[in-house]
């Protein structure tokens, strides 16, 4: 993005995601959003839910198949034991494979497994992350929770504080990754989906306001106009929308009286005339970022 | 020039006029595909897409330099974005991947860290040395090197008859017992201690060296115990059956360790962050395959080591076994590995 559609997104959302850039094979930089702690956390916690709910599942429906059968009890157990290691191995890789990075617990928080350098998410690249999940999280928490688990406090303690190190860790680095995203080379972001919404400008209106009156504004005060255009009708809105209103025909000297059910009419009129007026200037060589950078060169 | 009475023409909104088609295209392909996989794509589809998100980014290009549109060019790097994780999305279904991973890409991530497979083998092989040595002298060193869960009933005070009746000619003890039981465990125990050799790699490989060290203790000190007996051949024969198969894995898993180890301490000419990403895939094959391995070696203990009970046979399967992964691991592959960084 260029510096005034930055500056704008600083000014209308001061605390959003951190953002990356990524530079695909075809040479283009993308940017993207990176998923928060919280949200690692909860798609993680999600995935743990679903996967301990469907080994639990197993365990059921194995027991009350194979009890008809008298089987052994040590044989279900052992079974569960086995299979719930499989599809704990399993589960992840092959759903950051099958859907693309990401796995139930991602795809419901909206986030995605992507290749930190922009290149295409290789498959080993999806076994590494997932091999390290093991010792991160799983490995010291069957330790811990386990029933003939370590017997004394302070080996609990230690396990803890590992569990603990691992999970912090996409706290103490600048792309929030874990151990096994370090390994792999991969970062998870927060997927976008925004539509695109009608074009403020309408095609053939007439220019009403002069150029000396155009010039008093830039690019970033006519973004800052766009998002209040576009805002969801409500009081506040309108409230804006008044105030603003009031401070443009102050500014640029419009002495006709601006009827309150008129507002949204004028100030979207002005936005179309605005537009058209920074696009020629910057057409012509002479971009203009702000108010203050307009108002110096008249 | 009139300053009234003209008509406004926007570039950018002739600009959005000339693409939105194209941009809603894409955006209809994506949520399908995104929704219900790639597959739900029709052939045409699929040949559509590539050139419909060049053209998102050539749009995004263009809107990058000329849009004031805050909220249209917001759009089209989300769309770009889309397209683009779709685009290059991961390239194969699971079958797929696991044919390639045990036709390529294990054997060739093991032929390229043959330097880190040797330094492993040296290093349980000292161990192992160190570990009958130390017990040879003492006994008591046994009871340091082996944790009781693993020793079981034996140690040094165990008589020839008891280690050849309860342990190296135990009666096989069934199905049940044997496969479901026994090899379960094994596995489990086993692969952790391969995941934990492979994955404190991280922490510069010390740890790893020292796992995979104590391995070969433990079983210097099983072998001295024996050797006391005279029975340091039935021992071996014995461990041969599921032990090539078994301490390979180890040695592969510290090897894959030793790869993420190297990185970390020499990065090279990259960053260390990005030096462990390069090795990362690589390192990780050799794990996972090293997991293949034990659940083979799991598989052999749990029940073939007492279905055969003559020692001669056993060293036969054991070394037999052993020949097949030197062969499956060593032969020549063609062409770099494919699933390997660009």
């Amino acid at each position: 993005m260029t510096a005034v559609h930055e500056r704008t997104a600083r000014f209308l959302n001061p605390i959003g995601r951190a953002k990356r850039e990524i530079v695909t094979p075809e040479g283009v930089p993308l940017q993207v959003e990176l998923a928060d702690f919280g949200e690692r956390l909860g798609a993680f916690l999600l995935d743990f839910v679903f996967l301990y709910l469907g080994i639990l599942l197993l365990a059921i429906a194995l027991g009350l198949v194979l009890g008809e059968f008298d089987a052994d009890p040590r044989i279900i157990f052992t079974l569960v034991l086995f299979l719930g290691f499989l599809i704990r191995t399993l589960y992840f890789v092959s759903f950051e494979l099958a859907w693309r990075g990401a796995t139930p617990g991602k795809r419901i928080v909206r986030l995605k497994v992507i290749d930190r350098r922009g290149g295409p998410l290789r498959q080993n690249a999806v076994v590494a992350r997932n091999i390290m999940r093991e010792l991160e999280a799983f490995l010291p928490l069957s330790a811990l929770f386990a029933v003939a688990g370590p017997g004394s406090a302070w080996e609990r303690l230690a396990l803890a504080g590992w569990l603990l190190l691992f999970a912090l860790l996409p706290l103490f680095n600048r792309d929030r990754m874990r151990g096994g995203d370090l390994l792999a080379g991969t970062m998870v972001i927060a997927l976008p989906k925004r539509r695109l919404l009608v074009d403020l400008v309408q095609a053939t209106e007439q220019a009403e306001f002069t150029d000396r009156q155009l010039r008093a504004y830039g690019a970033f005060e006519l973004q800052v106009l766009e998002e209040l255009l576009r805002r969801p009708d409500n009081a506040e809105t309108i409230r804006l929308r008044q105030d603003v209103c009031a401070r443009v025909c102050r500014k640029i000297g419009w002495d006709k009286p601006v009827p309150p059910g008129e507002v949204l009419d004028f100030l979207r009129r002005f936005y179309t005339a605005e537009r058209a007026f920074l696009e020629r200037e910057q057409l012509y060589g002479r971009p203009v970022e702000d108010k203050e950078s307009a108002g110096g060169r008249d | 020039m009139s300053e009234t009475s003209r008509t406004l023409a926007l570039k950018s909104s002739e600009f959005r006029r000339g693409r939105e088609a194209s941009w809603q295209a894409l955006e209809t392909l994506l949520d399908r595909a995104e929704r219900r996989g790639i597959r739900a794509l029709a052939p045409d589809e699929l040949e559509q897409l590539p050139l419909l998100y060049r053209q998102a980014l050539s749009s995004l290009s263009v809107a990058r330099a000329i849009a004031l549109d805050r909220h249209l060019l917001l759009y089209l790097e989300d769309l770009a974005l889309r397209a683009f994780l779709v685009v290059y999305g991961p390239r194969r279904d699971l079958a797929g991947g696991i044919r390639d991973f045990l036709l390529r890409g294990f054997p060739l991530a093991v032929q390229g860290a043959r330097w880190h497979v040797l330094i492993t083998l040296l290093v349980l092989l000292a161990g192992c040395v160190a570990g009958y040595t130390l017990t040879i002298a003492d006994a008591h060193w046994f009871y340091t090197f082996v944790p009781s869960g693993l020793a079981g009933d034996r140690g040094p005070d165990s008589t020839r008859a008891e280690l050849l009746d309860d342990e190296i000619f135990h009666p096989w003890p069934g199905l049940v017992e044997s496969f479901v039981v026994v090899a379960n465990f094994l596995f489990q125990h086993n692969t952790m201690i391969g995941i934990l050799s492979f994955s404190l790699g991280i922490a510069a490989g010390i740890p790893t060296l020292i796992l995979i060290a104590y391995q070969g203790l433990m079983l210097g000190a099983f072998l001295a115990v024996h050797a006391k007996l005279g029975l340091a051949y039935d021992f071996i024969g014995w461990v041969s059956i599921h032990g090539i198969t078994e301490l390979g894995a180890i040695v592969l898993c510290g090897a894959g360790g030793l790869l993420v180890a190297e990185k970390v301490l020499f990065p090279g000419r990259y960053s260390r962050v990005e030096s462990l990403a390069r090795v990362g895939g690589q390192a990780s094959q050799i794990a996972l395959g090293a997991v293949l391995l034990f659940f083979l070696a799991a598989i052999l203990e749990g029940g073939f080591r007492q279905l055969v009970s003559d020692t001669v046979a056993r060293l036969a399967i054991g070394g037999a076994v052993g020949a097949c992964w030197i062969t499956y691991l060593s032969l020549p592959r063609t062409g770099g590995a494919d699933d390997g960084r660009p």
